[in-house]
């Protein structure tokens, strides 16, 4: 097996790829109690459209077929698959964003039972007409609760005002009409195409064996052979945001606000990525963080509170800063914190040693869960990043890089304000 | 992993829990109080001190000698356990060897500073800090309504226990904010400082020699006499179910039920009602999961959680609007099939294992360790995790069956659309 290993924070990784394509990573937590595996696909809400390996044509599926597929896995002949889980005494789970599908588990014992479990059901799916029909009613429920949530519908008109075309700015579960067109046949060509071992990967985490914890990988995997690429369709983004402004009225007591920044330095992954990933989100730290000038303005003026929160979000194909909180005028909020961009005065060579020093404590604490390792690990996998790197390519960011990657990131012109506004009597 | 326990002479209690799989060291201080009249002011308090203390005037001042410390980061926060209130002050340091430095001390004086020496002018808070808290605070209580999950559940509360101090809101009413000023909350604060029960709990790779050296140096200041909080009263007898409905504009429907459980915190019976609740609604093997989700399709999330401390659960599932009636069939349904006994082996083997499993996962989190130790504390109970999963593992289905009797329907809450005008 190859080993990654990061001296600094003594940590270690193995990597095995297997005859079948799958990559398997497993890392050893000597003296924890919890063990944790997420098996996940590079199949997200933004594949809607593709052509399959093998396949000349064009296959075009409704929004929300990843999410859809992502709760029908856990039905199989014999029942549900929670059962069996819940007999081990593990939590089992999943969740689908924008580029990932993945299913996971949780367990104290039974870790190997647990491990063999995951790895079984999730290349053995089982659609019915009438298990697709049943589940449409739950999944509408899942999309009445985000609905009603202020902060999902805040953020989502954000991505819809910064993306013309990208499949990024529609939610991930798509709509009530849009998984009414899904049926079994639908669900198995996704399936067969995006589930294949050489588009997933395996990632195990806790005071495990590793020998024995890549035997049972391997003994459970169906040998297939390489099926070759997937060719992902993705609509010409134009450079330009779509919208400058979207105001919806809601429940809510205050205004809620997301001012968005859309990154046009895209089309790369890896440590690059992970990269311009750290100086955005440093940059945005010394801008706007809890020790920024801008901040205590903002603050003491009354114009935001402690919810007000910001991050960069960054994928290969597309990327986006948001900007939010409640405030009692939003545009104002804009206003300042635009003008403040456009004079560059506030970021300052002597916060940025101490922002940095930040970071690396930040991530020393992702070190402390097995739970937010796995998440982490898959989230930057999906970008061809390996979690490991982070401290290096953090050490290695100037002043000069962050500044230079905000001036091109956050400008007037990419921006969009989202707004939810309550509803007037 | 045994808890090690030393009074600091002036009612504080420190714990320290020492283990060597963390890569930073985690201090949690709680100040307990009763809740009641003063929640608002109570509430308002952590907001203020996180403004400043004597030596590190603003916000932003604080946040930097934080960043600093390697990015230290510091939480403050109020909530309730039963007719608990408490106040949650939070550091967790990166550990030495990571960073070669030893933070603990500066760690360690700051969190004394923030809660005991607060930035003052005479004999009162900053003035504008107050106004400007004051102001954020309202803000905060009234958009509780955006959060419709946790809304729901707490309006249930709210109004099943109308007129006792449970009914109270963790943040308090926006309408007490106006009589406060930086005078009057300073009054207040002097008095919680001086008489609150205070428990600080530090989990990590520390020496316990070491920790206590330091504390000692910086928490050996004088008290006064110490609040002793009685526990809640529990039992409330049901004459007749109470139904509310509330009308927002929403697209789907929450409905959630209230429950007396009649069981004590510190009760034996409360680890058979804890798989009962479990059973009902724990997870995908419990009856809510099943029925209202799985069978009839109405409902993405449902489930029952407890409210240990003063008796109570709740169940709570978001649906279709007209699916009312149905829903709450099907719900009851599942409380009946219990209470009759009909519980599977899997059901209660499931929700046994489930509990065990997050409880033992309890291990790997500085904070939610503390939390168990805190609970633990207030509950009147000192049991470890090990022993209180023994308990858990010795439950029977006959357990159960009998602890559902004790649980009685108190009020069903609806949060439904606006009907068209």
């Amino acid at each position: 097996m190859q080993q990654l290993y990061n001296g600094r924070i003594d940590e270690k990784i193995l990597l095995q790829e297997l005859d079948n394509g799958l990559k398997v990573y497993i890392m050893p937590k000597r003296g924890y109690t919890k063990q944790f595996a997420i098996f996940a696909t590079h199949f997200g809400s933004n594949d809607s459209k593709f052509i399959a390996p093998g396949d000349t044509n064009v296959t075009e599926v409704p929004d929300g077929v990843a999410h859809f597929l992502e709760h029908k896995m856990f039905e199989e002949e014999e029942g549900s698959i929670f059962e069996q889980f819940s007999k081990l005494g593990a939590s089992a789970n999943a969740y689908t964003n924008f580029t990932t599908t993945a299913y996971l588990f949780a367990s104290t014992e039974n870790f190997y039972e647990n491990l063999k479990l995951l790895v079984k059901f999730v290349q053995n799916p089982y659609f019915t007409d009438e298990n697709v029909e049943k589940e449409k009613g739950i999944i509408a429920q899942e999309i009445r609760m985000y609905q009603d949530d202020p902060n999902w519908k805040v953020y989502f008109n954000a991505l819809e005002a910064l993306y013309h075309v990208h499949p990024v700015r529609k939610d991930i579960a798509g709509t009530i009409e849009s998984i009414s067109q899904i049926n079994k046949e639908i669900l198995y060509k996704c399936y067969y195409t995006f589930y294949h071992p050489e588009n997933m990967v395996l990632f195990a985490v806790g005071d495990i064996d590793i020998d024995k914890t890549l035997d049972i990988i391997k003994e459970n995997m169906r040998q297939d052979k390489k099926q070759g690429k997937i060719k992902r369709i993705y609509p010409k983004e134009p450079l330009s945001v779509y919208k400058k402004e979207v105001v919806q009225d809601m429940q809510v007591s205050i205004p809620l606000f997301n001012l968005g920044f859309k990154d046009t330095d895209v089309g790369f992954g890896g440590k690059k990525l992970l990269k311009k990933n750290l100086e955005i989100q440093i940059g945005l730290e010394m801008a706007l963080g809890r020790s920024s000038d801008l901040y205590e303005r903002l603050y003491n003026e009354g114009l935001i509170d402690s919810t007000f929160s910001f991050d960069y979000g960054g994928e290969i194909d597309y990327g986006y800063s948001i900007i939010g909180g409640q405030s009692k005028d939003p545009f104002k909020v804009r206003d300042i914190i635009l003008n403040a961009i456009n004079n560059l005065q506030f970021l300052k060579e002597e916060d940025f040693e101490r922002i940095k020093k930040k970071y690396i404590g930040k991530f020393l604490r992702t070190f402390n869960s097995v739970d937010s390792i796995a998440y982490s690990f898959i989230n930057f996998y999906m970008k061809e990043i390996n979690l490991l790197d982070y401290l290096d390519v953090l050490y290695s960011i100037s002043f000069e890089d962050v500044r230079e990657r905000f001036q091109n990131h956050l400008r007037e012109e990419n921006s969009v304000l989202s707004v939810v506004n309550p509803i007037k009597k | 992993m045994e808890l090690i326990e030393k009074q600091l002479n002036n009612g504080i209690n420190l714990y320290i829990d020492t283990t060597d799989k963390f890569k930073t060291v985690t201090i949690n201080l709680y100040i307990h109080n009763q809740l009641g009249k003063e929640a608002t002011k109570y509430a308002l308090l952590p907001a203020v001190l996180k403004r400043g203390t004597s030596s590190i005037k603003t916000y932003k001042e604080m946040v930097k000698f934080l960043e600093n410390l390697y990015g230290t980061t510091m939480a403050v926060s109020v909530y309730k356990k039963g007719e608990r209130h408490l106040q949650q002050y939070r550091l967790e340091l990166p550990q030495e060897e990571y960073i070669k430095e030893n933070i603990l001390e500066e760690g360690v004086k700051f969190l004394k500073e923030l809660v005991f020496n607060p930035l003052t002018e005479g004999n009162a808070f900053n003035k504008d800090y107050v106004l400007q808290e004051k102001e954020i605070h309202k803000n905060l209580i009234d958009s509780r309504i955006n959060d419709k999950t946790k809304y729901a559940v707490d309006r249930c509360y709210e109004e099943m226990c109308k007129g006792e101090p449970f009914a109270i809101f963790e943040l308090g009413k926006s309408e007490d904010l106006e009589v406060i000023d930086e005078k009057n909350l300073y009054h207040y604060y002097q008095n919680c400082i001086n008489t609150l029960p205070i428990d600080i709990y530090v989990v990590g790779n520390v020496d316990p020699r070491y920790v206590e050296e330091v504390f000692t140096k910086y928490f050996s200041f004088q008290r006064g006499q110490i609040l002793n909080i009685p526990s809640p009263n529990i039992y409330k007898e049901v004459k007749e179910v109470k139904y509310v409905t509330e009308n927002l504009e929403v697209t789907q429907g929450k409905l959630t039920l209230g429950f007396r459980t009649n069981v004590p915190a510190n009760s034996e019976e409360y680890f058979p009602l804890l798989v009962y609740s479990g059973v009902l609604g724990g997870g995908p093997f419990s009856k809510l999961f099943m029925n209202v989700r799985e069978k009839a399709s109405l409902a993405y999330y449902a489930y029952s959680r407890l409210e240990r401390f003063k008796g109570l659960m709740v169940v709570s599932c978001g649906i279709e609007i007209e699916n009312y009636n149905k829903a709450l069939d099907i719900i009851l349904k599942q409380l009946k099939e219990i209470e009759e006994g009909n519980i599977s082996d899997y059901e209660l083997d499931s929700t046994i294992k489930a509990l065990k499993t997050s409880l033992n996962a309890m291990k790997d989190n500085a904070t939610s360790k503390s939390d168990y130790y805190l609970s633990q504390k207030i509950a009147g109970a000192d049991l470890n995790i090990e022993e209180f999963i023994k308990k858990v593992e010795k439950v029977t289905k006959e357990d159960v069956v009998e602890v559902a009797k004790k649980v009685k329907l108190d009020t069903v809450y609806f949060m439904t659309g606006k009907k068209e005008e």
